[in-house]
């Protein structure tokens, strides 16, 4: 397994563990988990966490119905999620992503965003969060950005660097709304990320309401 | 009777319990299943109330759940790879976060069955058991000393389900301050991994 060197930070596992954080930025932890052994065994842990925790709630007793219902039950339960092996879809993709993605990165619906710059949207969470692949070419730039709301990002392949270092596959990142930064993709390959993109609103007037969505296209 | 230390006890309990997952797995041994309802229903029950105080119908929902994919899926569970306790707690977090999508007022696209599967079944390794006790006691120990402040955050993120955020606005505190407290905790129960 490839080892990355930038991870999610703990509190941000934990939740992950806790099953508390949004599942936009959960998608970006199983990703980041794929490549990251250590963080899966600092997961391990913080589950023992949340079962310990579990453990220590005053027991809540269970009716001899419910049990009994459920006993009645058993013979004719079958397994309705059987072994899914991914059909077809190329097993260098996260797992996570598979629900989106059919085969490959390249039969998707890539959007152009600038000279260097590709874009598809997966999907939306339902806090507003924007759940895209990002594709640069090889040693293209990502115009200097600022971030309305936080942005997490993964390193699905390639790399990229930016001002404050150089990042490979598996790699997780946060960027806060302030933080300004120029990625450019090394010039070996394209470099492709899975990037969420909080929502919050940031403007309050009506007239300024209505822009937010060119401005939130805008951003890369 | 003969002293024993709580954690002995305890212990000896996970191992039974074990059994029982093996009993179900290799005969279908319904006894067994009556066995782990008993120990783990009114766990999973507390779970769920602890999010959604005075839902009694959702907790059942919830044992319902957790319970028929332990009868599905003991022969998957391999005893010698995960704490069946965490297994449990990693069942009902699944179900639960399940449970809430479906039937949330905010729509997502996102199904979280990829996300959280794997890591399910997927265990620390053998050779790694004796340290995972060690890991075990020392959450144990630690939630014991943690100062209010702290574990009345974890009781939030974990068992009441809420993000960060909501944490934040539920206690009036800032989000970093939420941020920071999760984890003085996990430092305080050891469980972080040097890197």
């Amino acid at each position: 397994m490839d080892k990355a060197n930038n991870h999610p930070y703990d509190e941000l596992l934990a939740a992950y563990s806790a099953g508390s954080l949004p599942l936009s930025q959960a998608l970006c932890v199983s990703a980041h988990l794929e490549h990251c052994p250590s963080c899966g065994k600092q997961l391990q842990r913080l589950n023992r966490v949340g079962s310990q925790l579990m453990q220590q709630l005053k027991p809540a007793r269970a009716s001899e119905q419910l049990k009994n219902r459920l006993l009645d039950s058993l013979d004719s339960l079958t397994d309705e999620t059987p072994d899914r092996e991914p059909a077809g879809v190329d097993p260098s993709i996260p797992r996570c992503l598979h629900q989106f993605i059919d085969s490959n990165y390249d039969d998707l619906r890539w959007k152009r965003v600038s000279a260097d710059i590709h874009s598809v949207e997966l999907c939306r969470d339902s806090n507003g969060a924007r759940v895209e692949l990002l594709k640069i070419k090889p040693g293209g730039s990502a115009t200097t950005h600022t971030h309305l709301g936080d942005e997490y990002t993964v390193i699905l392949e390639g790399s990229f660097s930016d001002e404050d270092g150089v990042y490979h596959q598996g790699d997780f990142m946060v960027k806060g709304e302030n933080d300004q930064h120029t990625p450019v993709a090394t010039q070996d390959r394209e470099c492709i990320c899975l990037a969420v993109t909080e929502g919050p609103i940031q403007f309050t007037g009506f007239v300024s309401r209505l822009l937010n969505p060119f401005i939130r296209r805008g951003y890369a | 009777m003969q002293p024993m230390s709580k954690r002995k006890t305890s212990s000896d309990r996970l191992a039974e319990l074990s059994a029982c997952m093996e009993r179900i797995a290799n005969d279908s041994d319904k006894s067994a299943f009556a066995e782990l309802f008993d120990h783990y229903a009114p766990q999973i029950r507390a779970y769920s109330l602890a999010r959604d105080p005075g839902s009694d119908l959702v907790a059942d929902d919830l044992v319902q759940e957790v319970m028929t994919r332990v009868w599905l899926k003991a022969s998957k569970y391999n005893s010698s790879l995960a704490n069946l306790n965490t297994w449990i707690f990693t069942l009902a977090r699944n179900c639960r976060i399940d449970y809430l999508r479906r039937n949330s007022r905010y729509a997502t696209e996102i199904d979280p069955t990829d996300i959280f599967n794997d890591i399910e079944d997927e265990g620390p390794g053998p050779f790694q058991l004796a340290q995972q006790d060690r890991v075990g006691e020392s959450i144990r120990a630690g939630l014991e000393e943690l100062p209010r402040e702290q574990s009345e955050i974890l009781t939030k993120v974990y068992l009441e389900g809420k993000s960060h955020q909501q944490t934040s606005e539920e206690l009036k505190l800032p989000l970093g301050t939420v941020k920071s407290r999760v984890r003085l905790a996990l430092k305080k129960l050891e469980v972080l991994v040097v890197r």
